[in-house]
């Protein structure tokens, strides 16, 4: 028997994450005296930041090494999972890790009465408005938490990974225990919160895990691309057609790469109150992917097909309030905002605030003079963070 | 496959490594001198490893980041004259680019050991595993050998210098291993102890060839045409030599770390009532392994040989397990348009090396798994099925059959 499991993380920010807990339940099914190995999608690197990635670990209790090297050790994606860890819940409107992959279903390799596992602060009624329909039975389980993000080199060490250990410990014992996880993290850091992180999740998991009936879910609308055969290459060898060039105002005037939105990629995306705006082009000037469009009226619609949620456009907009970043799961189409503006100007001023909410993201700023720059205005840094430059500015 | 022994004196501990940082463990209880390195994937890992070992303090060994390809394999290159136990590996493209200095370490009779974590050549660009880097060493006087996991290419590294700086050879060391497939797998690692190691592998010696103010030489001064050819017959010489050195090497590793390799050049794998069987280099063994496992529960005496050394070639040793064979299909994760069957680069060799025998088995190709691209177990099973009937005098009208690409 061989129990696979996938961990769905972003690109980058969650890039250790995912290792290691790959890594973590390797050594865990060894301490149980299973086999185990675990590796990474190839395919997904060079990662981009917030690009869909997935970290792999296989666990036999009966096969040898070789055997379960075998039939796990030299593919590039697996067929099905017991478990699907998604370590950022906006992933489950789909996944689009490289071009010509299409857009994925978070659950496609989910297999029957298998365990869609998502850490996310949603409920399992909002989290299925974005996961499709399978056409058998499998079971949806939730950690609480948000979406753990740190960078290139480094793991945030929020507990996340101990949890998530917990969690897959509750859906499929048959991977690994909790007592094993439990004694793992304690004899590895001797650090008692770390399992009882665990257990908490643990706990917690078994009673949020819920049974998705067949059909259960939303309708799926992306097709999964066809690729060229040999012969289709004849023609042009490694070149490829270029996007054809194009332009005109309005939504969806730039000529785009149909072949990789990237879209995906983000957990937030910025709301644009078009009735703010003072026309100062920042926002289209710094996008670094061009996802705005200009308008006949001197305002900036967002294609949020291609948006990847880097923030910029709403770190350089000077006006308050007027682009500000929410949380992605709360939008359930990339329809045009702007159309929706000139449509209904006061409508969409409601619509707008109500996404908005009363939260904002704000992330501290990790290099440059010691000074921010947030819609605007400059921002002091804290004392304790700010070393000489700070001191200097104050 | 080989397995491992547990011996407590012998094994240090078990760690989780992946392929590059099982090589860096390797490197380390291998007390390398000298490491030259310049970032390429999959090969970077080995470098990221190896400067966390040097900054731990586990390792006291000079760590050079050099300017591109060519200067690092230089680096090790003059370091290995100077009696320097020296370490650099690449892949690719990066691979490619120091090939002039790759060169001229093997006619120099110098002896660093390289990793090349193999990667499709450029263009277009791709990361996955392709076997032409490596493979292009294979007329050019090194040591080549395929590791298929992370133990091995652990093991690989040990095994490589005490062959690499046997005085009867003197050839640099070719490591290579699947990029992503193994390079990027994580995998329970026993990691041999430094005494176990110590008994195994000697300190490294060139002797009278030693560049040292104590000893002076100059090494590879201009030549022309008095000198070049006796010079290649020495280096003939040695090449014929290592095989068999290669054995006794094998011999005194399984005495220290218990039975771990019965053959040093191929591991074969159910091929002892074997008619036809499937030869390949690196992680292809994986689902070849279950492909053979599946058709024999079918009742078809199929078999895998997971060719280890390419150089020097095994010739004696795969002419006596694939004679006996009916049919032979040959896995070339590589390519070589416009050679004498348009196949790949193995199977060329694999035909050479059994021509002699009256009785030869039919010997089919398959070119697969380019840029990375799986092969899959039922790949596998359809490359023997292919095979068995090519053994059975089915003729074909190409000897190459390209598998997993789409027509």
């Amino acid at each position: 028997m061989i129990k696979r499991v996938e961990v769905n993380y972003r690109g980058i920010f969650q890039k250790n994450l995912g290792k290691f807990i790959g890594g973590d339940i390797v050594q865990i099914a060894s301490r149980m005296g299973k086999v185990a190995f675990s590796n990474g999608r190839y395919s997904d690197s060079p990662e981009r930041n917030g690009i869909p990635c997935k970290y792999f670990a296989f666990v036999s209790p009966d096969l040898s090494e070789e055997e379960l090297e075998a039939e796990c050790g030299a593919k590039l994606d697996i067929d099905e999972a017991d478990v699907s860890v998604v370590v950022d819940d906006t992933m489950v409107k789909g996944v689009e890790p490289w071009g010509w992959h299409g857009v994925r279903a978070i659950n496609e390799k989910v297999r029957e009465k298998g365990c869609l596992l998502v850490v996310s602060r949603h409920g399992h009624d909002q989290l299925l408005k974005f996961v499709p329909k399978k056409p058998f039975s499998y079971r949806l389980a939730l950690v609480e938490g948000d979406a753990s993000f740190a960078g290139l080199w480094v793991n945030k060490d929020d507990l996340t990974r101990e949890r998530v250990l917990g969690a897959i410990a509750a859906v499929d014992p048959g991977i690994i225990s909790i007592e094993a996880v439990e004694a793992y993290l304690l004899e590895r850091t001797k650090e008692r919160h770390r399992a009882e992180a665990a257990r908490a999740a643990y706990d917690a998991t078994l009673r949020s895990t819920r049974i998705i009936k067949a059909g259960e879910g939303a309708d799926w609308a992306h097709e999964i691309p066809r690729l060229p055969t040999w012969k289709e290459f004849e023609d042009l060898g490694v070149a490829v057609p270029a996007v054809p060039r194009g332009f005109k105002m309005g939504p969806r005037g730039q000529a785009r790469n149909d072949a990789f939105k990237r879209g995906t990629t983000k957990s937030h995306r910025p709301v644009v109150r078009f009735d703010l705006c003072i026309k100062c082009t920042l926002c289209w000037y710094d996008c670094p992917d061009e996802c705005f469009d200009p308008t006949d009226d001197g305002l900036y619609d967002v294609n949020y097909e291609v948006c990847v949620g880097c923030h910029k456009c709403a770190e350089v907009c000077p006006v308050p309030e007027c682009i500000v970043m929410v949380d992605e799961l709360k939008f359930d189409n990339n329809d045009s905002p702007w159309e929706h503006h000139k449509r209904d100007p006061q409508g969409y001023i409601t619509w707008a605030e109500d996404k908005k909410g009363t939260e904002r993201i704000h992330y501290p700023h990790v290099t440059g003079t010691g000074m921010e720059i947030r819609q605007g205005k400059f921002v002091p840094p804290k004392q304790e963070k700010g070393g000489a430059a700070a001191e200097a500015k104050a | 496959m080989a397995t491992v022994v547990q011996e407590t004196n012998v094994w240090a501990r078990d760690a989780l490594l992946n392929g590059c940082q099982a090589v860096a463990q390797a490197v380390r209880l291998a007390d390398v001198d000298v490491i030259a390195a310049y970032p390429i994937r999959p090969y970077t890992e080995v470098m990221d490893a190896l400067s966390k070992i040097i900054a731990d303090g586990e390792l006291d060994s000079e760590y050079i980041v050099a300017d591109s390809e060519h200067s690092q394999f230089e680096i090790v290159k003059h370091a290995s004259s100077v009696g320097a136990r020296a370490f650099a590996g690449s892949s690719g493209t990066g691979w490619m680019y120091g090939f002039e200095a790759l060169v001229v370490t093997a006619t120099d009779r110098l002896c660093p050991l390289f990793v090349v974590g193999n990667r499709a050549l450029d263009d277009p660009g791709a990361f996955g595993v392709e076997h032409n880097d490596a493979l292009a060493l294979r007329d050019m006087g090194w040591l080549l050998c395929w590791a298929s996991t992370a133990q091995e290419a652990l093991e690989h590294v040990l095994i490589g210098y005490r062959i690499a700086e046997d005085q009867r050879v003197l050839m640099p060391m070719a490591l290579a291993m699947d990029g992503a497939f193994l390079t990027h797998s994580q995998h329970m690692v026993k990691v041999p102890s430094q005494e176990a190691v110590k008994r195994f592998l000697p300190p490294y010696n060139l002797g009278k060839r030693r560049l040292h103010p104590d000893n002076p030489v100059s090494i590879a001064p201009q030549v022309n045409e008095d000198w070049v050819m006796e010079l290649r017959r020495q280096n003939w010489e040695a090449a014929r030599r290592a095989r068999t050195v290669i054995p006794k090497v094998y011999e005194s590793f399984n005495d220290i770390f218990g039975p771990r390799y019965a053959n040093p050049f191929f591991d074969e794998f159910m091929c002892e009532d074997a008619e036809v069987v499937l030869v390949g280099l690196g992680a292809v063994a994986m689902p070849a392994r279950t492909a053979v496992r599946r058709l024999r529960e079918r009742g078809k005496k199929a078999g895998y040989v997971n060719l280890r050394w390419f150089r020097p070639f095994p010739t004696e040793q795969l002419r006596a397990t694939l004679g006996r064979m009916k049919g032979v299909g040959v896995i070339d994760r590589n390519f070589a348009h416009g050679s004498p069957d348009n196949g790949g680069i193995v199977v060329q060799d694999i035909r050479s090396c059994l021509y002699p025998l009256t009785q030869r088995p039919a010997v089919t190709d398959f070119i697969g798994g380019l840029g990375g691209r799986d092969i899959s177990i039922d790949d596998c099973m359809r490359m023997l099925e292919i095979t068995f009937e090519a053994a059975a005098g089915k003729q074909r009208d190409e000897l190459v059959t390209w598998i997993g690409l789409r027509e």
